[in-house]
């Protein structure tokens, strides 16, 4: 057994024996807030066994091991429905950015222990009303104020915004100078004065996201983490951070064998709908998109393993599996017929067809819309131009709104 | 389970892809589209010179003892370079059924000459729709051999065939001579690839194996073949991507190039997801030979080959607009390409009934 098998090994083992207490079916039925004090919980004893922090630097209170044991953990965390989302982004984003850029390095440590025992969470004040795909279009503005600054404007779509003691925000500190080059970014505190977070409900009835609004929020200098004007490079360095994480060739949406199962048990002109060729097309289509996506996450783990640095090709990964999740999806209702109407806001999206529909399109357009995802492809990846982008070197304030 | 390319795979790879495209231009390619019973002769020549076709036979047989995984790559590189010549897969699947079902005698008798290209293999199962037909085409009474194959790839050239027919009351597979059966060329979409229809009449064979074994290793055998076509689809789904991309960057209209407009840049970002699926399964699916999981693998690398290659070849003519339709500038030669292979080895029907039975361990 090589050193990284027997790492997943000992992993498995210690996430199973976490199933009774943190599982899918202790979480059953729990309200928000209780489920997220159950995380709390979780998290902490995720530190306490040295699961957290996984490939961060021990001087912080990381485990200071390698990428590989990081994503080795989290495919086998992702088979048991653990409530560890609520810090999904805390951890993934605005921590490590603040371990590369925050000064006050002792802040700095308290900060992350914190946030690797789940006591506290960061947010990441990004996306705005008129500036999501277009990062560096953002309003929200940051003037001097005293020895500080003093922030106006609105965020949106800032995940967990509502449970956050924290945030990493990009503003706008310079309208005089092209859109890049006018952007600083700091850390706030979300539970100063002008801060307000109003929760949105999404399609599938959930509230995870949020708007948040800046009414003269003031902030220290020391809240800096970029040179004034240099915010934008600290907010792609933000955005680059994980380039393989733990993938899911099913679009994090219900398992292929599932689906087969459905197909097997309902019947169809009174056969079974499994004999139907346009049943069996699309299990055979979407086994070998799958059986693909699995080979390119698995030859680059190899190739990290070897020392080697994996293709581009990694990128495909959400833009291939949430579409044709969410086509299979509408196939599995279809086939469901009459029967296919009901509808449990609270079914888990990787078990429950209808759940996985219906919260389907968020998937396709967070973490970068299908469209974006097909421009990265073609700029940076096969050399296409840039689209036309009339605002490139305008001053910010000149640019027709 | 996935495997990384070594040294010495890499090396097969840029030599493979040098020595072709030196060798192999489409001025070439075009005429034999023109004419039926000819193929690229120059491209068999430098793949017997190459040893490709002794690659993946065992070294007592004349053979290299390479797998899968080689001659996967050379199919990569013949594929980019639209070969034009049928019998690098149909050879190896005509050895390998030679190799792994037949006796110590035969294949004394058949590897050598396979191995070193002067003998010429075909492999001649499908009964149209059917790759492997409940009623094969063909019946073996004793050691003789009676009935027609339609559309054999290779047939026209071919020295040996490997057959699956009806035997004494279950079907068998056997290997026969070609020298005395009446050929006919087929006029097709794709010329060089010498697809004939073979007319078998008290022809002498020797069987392989019988009984439900037999359709076993025919099954096998098409999935080694499989296999290798995959990659010769990825690679010539690749070639059209990159054909594609870089007219994109070269062309102009309204001021820029057209790849700058997102209904060419998003059309050819789609073509590369399906080249790199398509990759991958290929990739996987040679690192399977030999596990159980081997049939599976092979029909997801047929299935995303082909619609990679199909895919590319479409889009890539369309991203020309009206230059691509001509006859000079050649893509058409990738376009009849991707439709022949789809066709050879089992279409992607037949695949994709097998992937599913697989799955769900029963047949439709």
């Amino acid at each position: 057994m090589s050193d990284l098998e027997a790492y997943r090994a000992k992993a498995a083992a210690w996430l199973e024996s976490m199933v009774p207490t943190y599982g899918k079916a202790a979480r059953k039925g729990l309200s928000e807030a209780d489920d997220l004090a159950l995380a709390r919980k979780y998290q902490k004893a995720k530190f306490d066994a040295g699961y957290a922090g996984i490939n961060w630097p021990t001087e912080f209170g990381g485990q200071g091991k390698g990428h590989l044991e990081k994503v080795t953990f989290d495919t086998e965390e992702m088979k048991h429905g653990f409530p560890s989302f609520y810090f999904g982004i805390s951890l993934g984003m605005p921590i490590p950015v603040l371990m590369q850029f925050g000064e006050d390095k002792a802040w700095v440590k308290e900060r992350v222990l914190k946030a690797l025992q789940g006591e506290e969470i960061w947010c990441q004040l990004f996306s705005e009303p008129a500036g999501g795909s277009d990062l560096a279009g953002l309003r929200t503005k940051a003037e001097p104020d005293g020895n500080g600054w003093k922030i106006n404007g609105q965020k949106v779509w800032t995940s967990w915004a509502h449970y956050s003691d924290y945030g990493v925000i990009v503003v706008r500190t310079d309208p005089n100078v092209p859109k890049h080059k006018g952007l600083t970014y700091f850390w706030v505190d979300m539970k100063a004065p002008g801060v307000t977070v109003r929760p949105i409900k999404l399609v599938g009835g959930d509230s995870h996201v949020n708007e948040v609004f800046f009414d003269d929020v003031k902030i220290g200098d020391d809240h800096r983490m970029s040179p004034v004007g240099g915010g934008f490079a600290v907010a792609i360095a933000t955005l680059m951070i994980e380039r393989y994480v733990a993938t899911d060739s099913a679009g994090f949406g219900p398992h292929l064998d599932l689906f087969v199962e459905l197909a097997k048990d309902t019947e169809l002109n009174g056969k079974p709908a499994i004999e139907d060729g346009r049943i069996r097309q699309q299990i055979a289509r979407n086994y070998a998109m799958r059986s693909g996506l699995q080979s390119i996450t698995a030859r680059a783990m190899a190739m990290m393993q070897a020392g080697m640095t994996p293709g581009p090709e990694g990128s495909l990964n959400k833009l291939v599996a949430v579409r044709s999740r969410q086509k299979l999806s509408e196939l599995a209702i279809d086939l469901q017929g009459s029967d296919g109407f009901t509808y449990d806001d609270h079914a888990s999206q990787k078990e429950d067809w209808t759940s996985s529909w219906i919260n389907a399109p968020t998937g396709r357009i967070a973490g970068g819309s299908d469209e974006t995802l097909l421009n990265t492809i073609a700029e940076k990846i096969l050399g296409l131009p840039q689209d036309h982008r009339p605002d490139k070197g305008v001053p910010f304030n000149q640019i027709p709104a | 389970m996935s495997i990384l390319y070594d040294e010495g795979q890499q090396a097969i790879a840029t030599e493979s892809r040098r020595v072709l495209e030196a060798r192999v231009s489409k001025e070439e390619l075009l005429p034999l589209l023109e004419t039926s019973g000819r193929y690229h002769e120059g491209y068999w020549t430098t793949a017997k010179e190459q040893g490709w076709t002794a690659l993946a036979l065992p070294e007592a047989y004349s053979g290299l003892d390479l797998g899968l995984v080689e001659l996967g790559l050379i199919a990569h590189q013949a594929g980019r370079s639209l070969s034009g010549a049928p019998f690098l897969t149909s050879n190896f699947g005509a050895a390998k059924a030679i190799e792994l079902y037949g006796t110590e005698d035969q294949k004394a008798k058949w590897l050598p000459g396979l191995a070193s290209g002067e003998t010429i293999g075909a492999v001649a199962f499908a009964s149209g729709a059917n790759a492997l037909p409940a009623r094969p085409a063909l019946t073996l009474t004793g050691e003789r051999l009676d009935g027609v194959m339609t559309g054999v790839s290779a047939g026209l050239a071919a020295d040996i065939a490997v057959v699956f027919a009806n035997g004494p009351g279950m079907p068998v597979l056997a290997v026969a001579e070609l020298a005395d059966v009446k050929r006919t060329a087929i006029a097709s979409f794709d010329n060089s690839r010498l697809y004939a229809d073979l007319e078998f009449a008290d022809t002498p064979a020797e069987t392989l194996v019988t009984g439900g074994a037999a359709r076993e290793a025919a099954l096998h055998i098409l999935a080694l073949q499989a296999v290798i076509t995959a990659h010769e689809q990825a690679g010539g789904a690749e070639a059209m991507m990159e054909i594609a991309r870089d007219y994109a960057v070269t062309r102009r209209a309204f001021g820029q190039p057209i790849g700058a407009f997102q209904s060419i840049k998003h059309r050819i970002a789609e073509i590369y997801g399906l080249v790199e699926l398509a990759r991958a399964n290929c990739i996987h699916a040679a690192s399977r030979e030999g596990q159980s999981d081997f049939i599976t693998a092979a029909a997801a690398a047929r299935i995303s080959a082909t619609e990679a290659y199909d895919t590319a070849s479409r889009d890539c003519v369309q991203i020309h607009g009206g230059i691509g339709v001509t006859w000079e500038l050649g893509l058409h030669l990738h376009t009849r390409r991707a439709r022949s292979l789809a066709i050879e080895q089992g279409n992607l029907l037949f695949w994709e009934d097998v992937l599913v039975d697989r799955l769900t361990g029963e047949a439709a």
